[in-house]
């Protein structure tokens, strides 16, 4: 080897050195770090997108608070400050149990209702060391219609009050700003009114919402019922709303031909149209409280 | 000239290489405290990473936003990441540059130095000097600094809503012990 070939190695290895030694370098060395599991979080702000459960669930040992209301239709006019006049409402509040397991209960003025839900996330959205490409939450609710027998004659039974409702809920936050959800549903009642209609309701429902600011966004769902199940003048709820976010609040703003605010009442009940007005405007106010304050680990 | 040499004198540069001393991060923490008229806030982070450089006085850390934990609730923690930091897009926190006193790491004592530097927080660049405690004992390098972040400084706004709720100037405690890096 001659002398120059060995003062070129002598020369790339010192330079190499120097380099090493930069302080930008340093900051770059910090770089190589190990992968780690990136959980996707705030696919929606909270765990309902408007009448729907979103994909989200309570985080563990929180306590949240939902007062929601449901004002008439618009079509109503004037006369009626354009259903501002009457209010249906729905109070209730959900706990996570842990961070995929919430519970929640809750009571509706219309038709009286109560219900509760355990909702399980069974796969989180992640990427990194672990890729996961959906969320994935598995709900089942119970509501009891509890209004007077309108036939208290005859034998009632309280069977006859009971709706259940299962679903599953799949959906990607795609960006920053739009996630995506598709919730196969099915609504069983036990009592129908006729023949005619089906007590294993099967529906589709999607909803998306697209992030406006940091702490606005537009939702929008919709719940397709498949055909032949319900009678002749029920319709599918199509809903579309703002959250607004204020710290621990989030204020859901929106408008919708559900009256119902329950998944039983949202697939089966919905009997007014966009078309002719007849829309509710309404509100879900959430206020969430830590009950269990989370440990440092 | 034959074999030998020349690993000789390879092994000369890269026992120059090893001589540029550098010290990493063993264990280290990150702690922030907003103290505001309504609400206390203090969140903190083990993952914090670093480096000195003994030779040029040289230093970097950086802390992912993303590995504090504690706030008053999971949602504020969200909303930390989400609304305040935006670490998706900026990932950590940094601070780098180089230590004005001129101190001997191979002689134990405690030195008070002065860090000058570029600390980036939510992708803003402010040159800071920030005191800090150096500790040497046996090899190892104790650092220890205190120091405040203004949120405006770093573009991090606060709804007026919430103002009470967050401090405009954030408390931050750093404590590190640097060992020799393994090669």
């Amino acid at each position: 080897m001659s002398k120059f070939s060995l003062f070129l190695l002598l020369f790339t290895l010192g330079s190499g050195a120097v380099l090493y030694a930069q302080e930008d370098d340093l900051l770059a060395l910090l770089g190589e770090e190990e992968e780690t599991i990136e959980y996707a979080n705030a696919s929606f702000k909270t765990n309902r997108v408007i009448n729907l459960h979103s994909l989200e669930s309570t985080s563990a040992g929180v306590l949240d608070i939902k007062i929601s209301h449901r004002f008439g239709t618009l079509n109503r006019g004037a006369y009626e400050l354009f259903g501002l006049d009457n209010a249906s409402i729905r109070i209730g509040g959900d706990y996570g149990i842990t961070d995929q397991l919430t519970v929640g209960l809750g009571r509706s003025s219309y038709q009286k209702t109560f219900d509760g839900f355990v909702k399980y996330k069974f796969l989180r959205q992640s990427k990194g060391k672990k890729v996961m490409p959906i969320t994935a939450a598995f709900l089942a609710t119970t509501a009891i219609q509890s209004m007077k027998w309108q036939n208290p004659d005859r034998e009632n039974y309280f069977s006859s009050r009971m709706y259940y409702t299962f679903q599953l809920i799949l959906g990607r936050k795609f960006s920053e700003n739009f996630s995506l959800q598709v919730s196969p549903t099915v609504v069983h009642r036990n009592l129908v009114k006729t023949v005619a209609e089906a007590h294993d309701v099967y529906a589709i429902a999607a909803a998306g919402r697209i992030k406006l600011t940091k702490r606005v966004a537009l939702n929008a769902e919709y719940t397709y019922v498949l055909p032949d199940q319900l009678l002749p003048g029920f319709r599918n709820a199509l809903s579309v709303g703002f959250d607004i976010e204020t710290g621990g609040h989030v204020f859901q703003l929106h408008f919708t031909n559900s009256t119902s605010m329950i998944e039983p009442g949202l697939v089966t009940q919905t009997v007014e149209t966009w078309g002719n007005g007849g829309i509710h405007f309404g509100f879900n106010v959430s206020r969430v409280f830590t009950v269990v304050r989370p440990k440092i680990q | 000239m034959n074999f030998t040499w020349i690993i000789a004198l390879i092994g000369l540069t890269f026992g120059q290489l090893s001589d540029a001393k550098l010290y990493e991060v063993n264990e280290g923490s990150v702690d922030f405290r907003s103290d505001a008229p309504l609400e206390l806030i203090e969140a903190s982070s083990t993952e914090l990473k670093g480096l000195i450089n003994a030779e040029e006085r040289t230093f970097a850390f950086s802390v992912p936003m993303s590995s504090f934990e504690g706030f008053n609730s999971p949602l504020q923690r969200v909303h930390f990441n989400e609304n305040y930091m935006e670490s998706k897009h900026y990932p950590n926190a940094t601070f780098s540059g180089k230590i004005i006193e001129n101190i001997n790491f191979t002689k134990d004592g405690l030195y008070t130095v002065r860090a000058k530097g570029q600390l980036n927080v939510h992708g803003i660049k402010r040159e800071r000097i920030i005191r800090s405690e150096l500790q040497v004992e046996e090899g190892q390098i104790e650092v220890h600094a205190n120091f405040t972040v203004l949120l405006a400084e770093h573009d991090i706004s606060i709804p007026k809503i919430v103002h009470q709720k967050i401090a405009e100037e954030i408390a931050v405690e750093i404590r590190a012990v640097f060992l020799p890096k393994m090669p």
